[in-house]
């Protein structure tokens, strides 16, 4: 088998790290190219015109795949009621007819599916043994958790450091050692190595960072090609991100910590509930109780990205500016017609607006 | 005497406005862009040095728009805005108890509310010209006739008919119907003003509490017609301020005022001199990854002062070297 995987941000550390502990010869891992505008084209060209944007980015890369040989794909069904739910069967029958015979995992990660995916892990490694399983496992999971760990760091640093930039050349070093690692005492030793870099970085005295707060639909809040590297850009403005969502959390809770029980939104979800009451799909419901969460905790605003069209979060929009936890919202929404330049242009004068509201309350 | 330019260098229209240190217009330019943002940004300076008093002397620079950051490496500004910020401010200047400003450029257009003086949110439209300066100039193209007579022919009607203002292609092929019907000039004129205020609540404005006192500004409120469309619809009087076809420009050098008050400080500033530079302007295609950047970088002399245009910051920090 030759596997290919579509990309969102680093989740293809986890599968190189398996492929890496349980690779028997049989098994071959396809890593498309990096999300790319040439990605996004091939997406755009064979999706339907309606689809959003992480239909169509993921489907590129699935693309990309094909045409490095892959011949089994795998690709993650979401929960709920977004369109994301029926999306691989419709990407499936695009690569079908575009000539490719590929055949198609679906990772169904929505409730008590365990079953569903032990068999794939079986499946896709030959029937490899559980032992051998959990330790790869945790050994890939050990790199995503040090690359979010990463990124919690280096959202901070970049907002105070002294020469812009600094903080990224570390941080790109960092992903490459640890997706170098080749033990887990080794991923873990290269993360501590790397945070202590990066909080040697050279701080500005003065600097008084905004604190903001991201929120969203999952893929374009993880995925830095789709959300044209907000975190970067906000870091330039010098702003303080913070972001809930994280891969490593995400596969936490819905491969393990979900089965037992324990569900990571609930504290969320209770803060949403004076204004929606249930889920409304994707991540609608989580957008408006996080948004009041980060209005409670003090921060200084929330940032609200969305692919165009995506229903849920079109409900959250419009519920978010009316809590009574009262914090400046500006909502960003995401397809292939968007130019970064106006996406530059709302973040900075965002930030002023902050700006602006903080020296006020001060006062 | 201390004086302060604000530069804005939109995707239509360059305007610059030269402040004295009480903050009062002595110079300004009113250009079109042309696609042509440097040798517009020169003939502008030259205009600005023609109008000022001898014993002026230019202590600092602010530039705003979307070309600000080519803007600000050409003339070497001190200050770098984004128009939604420096709109605000000068609004603000004008009209100190603003709740709700309005402004309608060539590409763009935006809401911004005020609350207590401060800027408490605010709406661009995004994909969109329709309800934009471009679209009426377009329109009154079509209707051979000059954009500046646009507004006067506006106020003649008696009679406006509706105009199918959502999208540009659509509104043209209402109002050909409606000119192929037999109605009038004016009461097209008119109704197309309708159709753009129309737009502009359905979309920029959708969801935002437009409090008095309503400001308007931008190239589009020298238009008549939109004025009393924007009136009719909003149900209050709408101020237009001298110079509102300034006010981004006007902005950015309050807001660079507002920041050497606070710094000693020395200006960026080229000088004149700016306006005989021989600026060259080039792209590449960076290779370091497959994502195949365009990178733009703008030089003197074969020193590049400048690159932009990459997703990640590899050819930014060469600009400096």
């Amino acid at each position: 088998m030759r596997i290919g995987i579509p990309h969102c941000g680093n989740a293809y550390v986890i599968a190189e790290a398996l492929v890496q502990k349980l690779g028997n010869g049989k098994n071959e891992l396809i890593i498309p190219p990096p999300t790319s505008h040439r990605t996004l084209d091939l997406g755009v060209k064979y999706s339907p015109v309606e689809a959003c944007l992480p239909f169509k980015l993921t489907l590129g890369n699935l693309i990309e795949a094909c045409e490095l040989g892959a011949d089994t794909l795998i690709h993650a069904r979401g929960t709920g009621v977004c369109r994301l739910g029926y999306y691989v069967k419709e990407q499936e029958q695009i690569i079908r007819d575009l000539g490719y015979d590929a055949h198609f995992f679906t990772l169904d990660v929505s409730q008590n599916r365990v079953k569903s995916i032990m068999r794939l892990i079986k499946e896709l490694t030959n029937d490899a043994p559980w032992s051998k399983i959990i330790s790869a496992f945790s050994f890939a999971m050990g790199k995503l958790f040090a690359l979010d760990e990463m990124e919690k760091v280096i959202h901070k640093v970049r907002a105070v450091e002294l020469e812009k930039g600094r903080a990224n050349q570390v941080y790109r070093q960092a992903v490459k050692a640890i997706s170098e690692a080749q033990t887990i005492r080794e991923v873990r030793n290269t993360a501590k190595e790397y945070v202590k870099k990066l909080g040697q970085i050279p701080k500005d005295p003065k600097a008084d960072p905004v604190k903001v707060g991201i929120v969203g639909e999952v893929f374009v809040v993880l995925d830095p090609f789709a959300n044209m590297d907000i975190e970067m850009e906000l870091g330039k403005l010098g702003v303080e991100v913070e972001r809930t969502m994280s891969l490593s959390r995400w596969v936490k809770y819905r491969l393990f910590l979900n089965y037992l029980g324990i569900d990571e939104w609930e504290q969320v979800h209770k803060a949403a509930l004076p204004y929606l009451r249930r889920s409304v799909g994707g991540d609608g419901w989580e957008s408006v109780g996080e948004k009041v969460v980060y209005a409670r905790d003090g921060y200084d605003g929330v940032i609200h990205l969305a692919p165009f069209t995506c229903m849920p979060e079109i409900v959250a929009q419009n519920i978010m500016p009316s809590t009574e936890e009262d914090i400046p919202v500006l909502t960003i929404l995401y397809d292939e017609q968007m130019a970064k330049p106006g996406m530059i242009t709302r973040l900075e004068a965002f930030v002023d607006l902050l700006k602006f509201r903080r020296k006020r309350r001060r006062k | 005497m201390k004086t302060y330019l604000g530069v804005d260098v939109g995707s239509v229209t360059t305007k610059m406005a030269l402040l004295d240190d009480q903050d009062q217009l002595i110079a300004c330019t009113y250009l079109r862009t042309q696609g042509k943002p440097i040798s517009i940004i020169q003939q502008g300076l030259e205009d600005i040095r023609k109008q000022m008093p001898p014993q002026a002397e230019i202590c600092g620079v602010a530039t705003t728009g979307s070309a600000r950051y080519l803007a600000g490496v050409v003339l070497g500004a001190d200050s770098i805005k984004n128009e939604i910020t420096s709109h605000a401010v000068a609004a603000m200047h004008y009209v100190p108890e603003v709740q709700t400003v309005v402004e309608i450029g060539g590409q763009d257009s935006k809401i911004i509310l005020i609350r207590d003086g401060v800027v408490v949110d605010f709406g661009m439209n995004t994909v969109c010209a329709a309800g934009t300066g471009s679209f009426l100039e377009h329109q009154a193209s079509r209707l051979n006739m000059d954009i500046e007579e646009f507004g006067s022919q506006a106020l003649k009607s008696k009679a406006p008919v509706r105009i199918a203002g959502r999208c540009t292609v659509f509104a043209e092929s209402d109002m050909v119907h409606k000119q192929q019907i037999g109605h009038r000039t004016e009461d097209i004129v008119y109704g197309l003003c309708q159709a753009l205020v129309r737009n502009y609540l359905n979309n920029v404005a959708l969801g935002k509490e437009i409090l008095p006192p309503v400001v308007f500004q931008g190239g589009v409120a020298f238009n008549q017609g939109i004025i009393k469309a924007l009136e009719e619809a909003l149900e209050v009087k709408v101020i237009v301020p001298p110079h509102h076809e300034l006010m981004g420009a006007i902005g950015a050098a309050l807001l660079l005022r507002e920041e050497i008050r606070t710094d000693s400080h020395k200006t960026n500033f080229k000088g004149f001199e700016v306006s005989q530079t021989d600026f060259t302007v080039s792209s590449f295609v960076c290779k370091a990854c497959p994502n195949l950047c365009e990178i733009a970088q703008i030089s003197v002399d074969g020193k590049v002062l400048a690159r932009w245009g990459g997703r990640c910051d590899l050819w930014e920090g060469a600009a400096t070297g």
